[in-house]
């Protein structure tokens, strides 16, 4: 990961031209590692890695061996399973008794990185794997959404308004994007357990 | 959408749970939902929790790592369920584990297929549940 840090440089500004047809509330300027995404209580923030040297578009090797109460789900990248990962994140966030401002949050943001991989990640009739890995960490609970398809890029087949990343970047706490050219991308987000008092305010 | 049937070559639903109070909560809305989209009636979709929730409770005993692992594939109106890897010798414990006193072992009552196949990296339990007016 640290190599990945240090190369982002100008692998970033390239990699955001890439993001602008589809994306096009995205913009370098706000993604910048250690910036807020956004004003306002939620203020998080988002980094963009361009990962060359990754042989596996799925979880990094760390991830695999996780030994925490961790869940990881391996679904075809159909409309249908969106709904499964919603439920199965109710699900967990049930059992740690995470508060419903914070479900909400992340079904929402799970749900829009889903959806892009369904629309995007893979050429139509041919589905193939989304994985989503949830992990609590200490006091906030990591999602990452991976796939293994042609990454981001370009899209052209989308006539949406294109808020699926800025969503998501305003409701988590933290957002890494990582793809790796042609073997698919990875979102990791994070998000507080517990809202933060600005919000109960 | 395909009615839960399973498209050739495409990547099979896997769920992995680390051993802990996640399993069953996270394994019964996993196989409720792939079952209701099987088409399954709502008395074998309630047989197919049912099972989900055994297996949680005893799987975690029997795997050969810690984590429960199931593969699932909805077929016309069946869902399989594929779990392990077990340790030697899990497979068959896991079904005896199944047993309910007085009511006797629930998951050979309501499978309609149930096997244990040895592979390479361990055991693996095979339940496949479907509606009665369809199994094979």
């Amino acid at each position: 990961m640290g190599d990945n840090v240090a190369r982002r440089g100008s692998p970033m500004r390239c990699i955001m031209s890439c993001f602008e047809p589809r994306w096009p509330n995205i913009r370098p300027a706000s993604i910048r590692p250690g910036t807020p995404v956004r004003g306002g209580p939620r203020m998080g923030t988002a980094t963009l890695l361009m990962t060359t040297n990754r042989s596996s578009p799925g979880l990094g090797e760390g991830e695999q061996d996780s030994g925490g109460s961790d869940v990881r789900l391996t679904l075809p990248a159909r409309p249908e399973n969106v709904a499964v990962v919603r439920h199965v994140l109710g699900a967990f966030a049930e059992a740690l008794q995470l508060p419903d401002p914070v479900i909400e949050d992340m079904r929402l943001a799970v749900t829009e990185a889903c959806t892009n991989v369904v629309r995007h990640a893979y050429s139509d009739g041919d589905p193939g794997p989304v994985e989503i890995l949830i992990r609590p960490e200490g006091d906030t609970l990591q999602v990452i959404v991976s796939d293994e398809g042609r990454g981001l890029g370009p899209g052209g087949d989308s006539a949406g308004p294109g808020l699926g990343l800025p969503l998501i970047a305003a409701l988590s706490h933290s957002l890494e994007i990582e793809q790796a050219p042609s073997s698919g991308s990875r979102l990791s987000m994070s998000f507080l357990r517990a809202p933060r008092r600005m919000e109960l305010a | 959408m395909s009615g839960g049937a399973p498209v050739p070559g495409e990547p099979l639903t896997t769920v992995s749970i680390v051993a802990g109070p996640l399993v069953g909560p996270v394994l019964r809305r996993v196989v409720g939902m792939l079952a209701a989209r099987a088409d399954l009636p709502l008395d074998r979709l309630d047989d197919a929790v049912l099972v989900a929730d055994l297996i949680a409770a005893r799987a975690p005993a029997h795997m050969a790592g810690s984590r429960v692992d199931v593969a699932l594939e909805p077929g016309p109106r069946s869902l399989s369920l594929r779990v392990g890897p077990l340790r030697a010798g899990g497979g068959q414990a896991l079904i005896v584990d199944a047993a309910v006193p007085g009511v006797g072992n629930v998951i050979e009552q309501l499978a309609d297929e149930l096997s244990v196949s040895p592979e390479a990296d361990g055991e693996f339990l095979l339940v496949r549940l479907a509606y009665a007016a369809t199994a094979a």
